[in-house]
């Protein structure tokens, strides 16, 4: 007999149950190591633990990437066109893309929370992100010294 | 056979349900289903059982699907309108609430609902009347007892709540949400051990209960000042909604943020580096708050001993 599937349980695929985080992992990852690593990480873990609202979390880190893009390529050109002079104001606007890139973190976080609580009630495992974020911490200056560009530097931090 | 395998289960679920064991709930209904997909009434007791585990989005889908096979079923229709209130959809809520009593008009459940509905829409004589009809159907219906000792304490007539919730206890010593009103209740008349025992017991039913937390935050302010802002602050941030607490983050980080800018551009390095490490403090903290929470209420409420006569 096959069972009932109800909307918000996960079905995770054979093979990917050893890439299941806590959500909370990608999240501390985003102020740890930046964003070059927590948005790739958000979808695998996604992926990883079948979560039913892979879309939605999906369509959230695009906005995050995207948004944080054109934010940050919005404030280089006002800087260019010197609209933003002084260091304090390039600060504010600056604080406008941390704020977006956290924001939408934290609510994909929360919105793979519940897949994860369902996923871990039905006896799924979790890998401890530490390692993981040691890595990271080690690469993020390798990854963000790939271009001396500020919004690259802006939207991947 | 197979229909009466289904009645079977979902009369368990009915009973799971009823003794709040939601999960044991949502897993026989997932079997009756398995069997029947359209059966409408394990459709909306499923909505019912997720509402119950806190899974309003899984609820509200089921409850559509059961609308969707049943759409005349009164009890689908007080499902959506359990579904609908929990979702804040007071107008839908009601809507659905008054089908369903038009469709079944002898169940005291239906009024003890829309009564809770008509509360949260701040018409206090509506729902008065409405619980009275749900007495004079069933003049034991503990829930609606319950509720109305609830209506009286927050109208302020202590006398009739505690009258009316000593009703209820009698009927079922055992009801949570009973027993969190009586300490509420008894907590306004000055009997600050009494509602200790109440939230107490409470608690140990169900130790993530909101408004239970609530009255023991409430308990500990009355005691100690100090301690009772501790607990506030814990109930301020642990029990608000997803989008509220990130709201609450993201606004302190934003505050905390342009503060540290302007006191670098203003030249106080070390009031600005006092600041950033304040916040890291306060950042690693809200980290481990809630497990640093949940021990400390384990720690309250282990070797609890209830007085003999509670």
């Amino acid at each position: 007999m096959s069972s009932y599937e109800i909307a918000d349980e996960p079905s995770p695929e054979a093979g990917w149950e050893n890439l299941v985080f806590p959500p909370s992992a990608p999240l501390l990852s985003m102020m740890w190591c930046g964003a070059w690593l927590a948005w790739p990480w958000f979808i695998v873990n996604a992926r990883a633990m079948g979560s039913p609202t892979l879309r939605h979390e999906a369509k959230l880190v695009a906005a995050g990437l995207f948004g944080s893009l054109l934010l940050a390529f919005t404030i280089f050109t006002l800087v260019d066109a010197g609209v933003i002079e002084s260091r304090v104001a390039l600060q504010f606007a600056l604080l406008a893309v941390t704020t977006l890139k956290l924001g939408v973190a934290y609510t994909v976080s929360a919105v793979q929370s519940r897949t994860y609580a369902i996923y871990q009630y039905y006896g799924g495992s979790s890998q401890r992100a530490f390692y993981v974020l040691m890595v990271g911490s080690y690469v993020r200056a390798l990854v963000l010294g790939m271009s001396a560009h500020p919004i690259w530097l802006a939207v991947m931090s | 056979m197979e229909s009466r395998q289904v009645a079977a289960l979902v009369e368990q679920a009915y009973r799971a349900r009823r003794a709040h064991n939601w999960q044991t709930a949502i897993d026989l209904l997932k079997r009756a289903l398995a069997i029947d997909p359209e059966h409408a009434g394990a459709h909306a007791s499923l909505a019912l059982a997720l509402l119950g585990a806190r899974r309003l989005h899984a609820a509200a889908i089921e409850v559509d699907l059961a609308l969707g096979f049943g759409p005349h079923n009164p009890f689908c229709h007080y499902a959506a309108a359990a579904i609908r209130r929990a979702q804040r959809k007071l107008d839908d809520a009601w809507r659905h609430c008054l089908v369903a009593m038009q469709d079944d008009d002898g169940d005291a459940d239906i009024r003890v609902l829309g009564a809770a509905i008509k509360s949260l829409q701040e018409d206090n004589d509506g729902a008065r009347s409405l619980l009275m009809e749900a007495l004079e159907l069933e003049p034991d219906h503990q829930g609606a007892l319950a509720q109305l000792a609830r209506l009286e304490l927050d109208l302020g007539n202590l006398a009739e709540a505690e009258r009316r919730i000593e009703e209820a206890l009698t009927e079922d010593p055992s009801d949570v949400d009973a027993h969190v009103i009586a300490g509420f209740i008894v907590l306004a008349r000055g009997r600050v051990d009494e509602a200790e025992q109440h939230a107490r017991f409470a608690l140990q039913e169900d130790a993530s209960d909101r408004d239970a937390l609530r009255l023991w935050a409430a308990i500990k302010a009355r005691r100690n000042l100090l301690l009772g802002m501790w607990w506030r602050w814990n109930m301020f941030v642990g029990l608000r909604s997803e989008r509220s607490q990130i709201g609450i983050l993201i606004g302190s980080f934003v505050v905390v943020r342009i503060v540290i800018i302007l006191l670098g551009a203003f030249g106080y390095e070390d009031a600005e580096i006092l600041l950033r490490k304040i916040w890291m403090g306060f950042c690693a903290y809200t980290w481990f708050a809630p497990a640093i929470f949940e021990r400390m209420l384990r720690r309250e409420l282990a070797n609890v001993t209830l007085r003999e006569d509670f």
